[in-house]
């Protein structure tokens, strides 16, 4: 058998009810992840197995907030808002099932080409990815995941951390290369340029 | 902004007596003996944090320690804080400055503008770690004086999240931010040719 489960192979003798069971050298499919019945929520970076750990409370309330605040602002609008856990699967060519290497959890994702939704997630970039930074598990968020955001062309892509109180936003330039914002804080408000109007007051973000 | 406050005579022994409202230069600041730590931006009072973190300072220490190393032998030295910093706008006279900053690390290359009270003009290169609670004041306040008075590089650690973000100044005399750097990494500075901060030491020392 090749390192990746094919499709075809996605049967009841594939599925995996432990995630100690997994190999966690080997490189998967989103076929294979399809297989894995266990609780733990994990990610596919390149075929690699990516754990996450359970969200903090404050991070939550801030997550919650801004869901709410896209979610107000896009009503009668054409993007979606969506909040983890909720599946975004990053494909080179094929949309196969088992050419899919990368599926991410973003913590807050803002799409508008509703046509890469379907009812087990997004298949394709979302236009704006919002990740909530969590002390101890940044290198994938700032690293391995900003890498993938960029590759695929997500246009912005926003880090937010609740223990700073900061908000920094990458946008996608000419060239397909993320462009810093300054880190802002309280007192500040923060735009979009793919949400034209949209305005996030940061003090409403992190106010207790 | 008002009129500064000018009453020079009279030391100032505790925080409490001063009017926060007031504007303050240099020579008010010179007058205060308490023991609590201040800044003046603009005239204005900013009451440092309560005394730093462990977790600050071993940051702190960590990235003192690498700049120190690589400056041995070089011109250029390096300050932590407490360390005054005078941010002059025209006349260099005590009364006339309004901005005093203590950056918790800053690099000097133009080594005559430091004199006994510590440093009078922009750094090369400021740095400051993020204290929860405190970092209006760095990252807004803090970030326009360095910008303005074009210190060159103002570098910004968070010890909790693990993250380096360094701002450079552009031709234009704008900060440019890099993208924040995490464990894993290594970051280099357009000053200090050669020297190569890791972060895995500074975050995991």
């Amino acid at each position: 058998m090749t390192e990746h489960l094919s499709y075809k192979e996605t049967n009841d003798k594939n599925k995996v009810v432990s995630l100690e069971d997994i190999d966690l050298s080997l490189t998967y499919s989103y076929a294979s992840y399809l297989n894995w019945l266990f609780d733990d929520r994990v990610e596919l970076i390149l075929g690699k197995i990516y754990k996450m750990g359970a969200p903090s409370r404050p991070h939550q309330k801030i997550s919650g907030k801004i869901s709410y605040f896209l979610f107000h602002y896009l009503r009668n609008k054409t993007c979606e808002v969506y909040t983890a856990p909720f599946d975004v699967r990053f494909h080179t060519g094929s949309k196969a099932d088992n050419d899919i290497y990368t599926v991410l959890q973003p913590d807050l994702c803002v799409v508008c080409d509703l046509a890469k939704l379907d009812d087990r997630g997004c298949i394709g970039s979302p236009d704006i990815v919002v990740e909530i930074l969590s002390p101890g598990n940044n290198k994938k968020e700032l690293f391995n995941k900003y890498q993938v955001y960029e590759e695929f062309g997500v246009k912005e892509y926003w880090v937010v951390s609740p223990s700073e109180k900061t908000f920094l936003k990458y946008t996608l330039n000419a060239e397909g290369k993320y462009q810093a914002s300054k880190l802002f804080t309280l007192g500040e408000r923060v735009n979009s340029d793919v949400l034209s109007g949209f305005e996030l007051d940061l003090d409403e973000v992190f106010k207790d | 902004m008002s009129g500064p406050y000018h009453n020079l005579n009279e030391k100032v022994l505790s925080l409490e007596d001063i009017d926060l409202s007031l504007t303050y230069s240099y020579a008010n600041y010179l007058t205060w003996l308490f023991d609590d730590r201040v800044e003046l931006i603009e005239g204005k009072v900013f009451k440092m944090s309560p005394a730093p973190s462990p977790l600050h300072q071993e940051v702190s220490a960590s990235i003192s320690y690498s700049l120190y190393h690589y400056l041995k032998n070089k011109s250029c030295k390096v300050y932590y804080a407490p360390f005054d910093v005078r941010f002059p706008k025209e006349s260099l006279a005590d009364k006339c400055i309004y901005t005093v900053l203590q950056p918790d690390i800053c690099v000097i290359c133009d080594t005559s503008n430091i004199d006994d009270r510590g440093c009078i003009g922009a750094p090369d290169i400021v740095i400051e770690i993020l204290s929860p609670g405190n970092n209006i004041k760095e990252l807004l306040n803090k970030y326009n004086i360095y910008e303005e008075f074009e210190v060159k590089e103002y570098w910004v650690v968070s010890a909790m999240e693990k993250t380096f973000l360094k701002y450079t100044l552009d031709s234009i005399g704008k900060y440019q931010p890099s993208r924040l750097f995490t464990l894993g990494e290594k970051v280099y500075s357009e000053i200090l040719p050669g020297f190569e901060l890791d972060l895995d030491e500074v975050f995991n020392g």
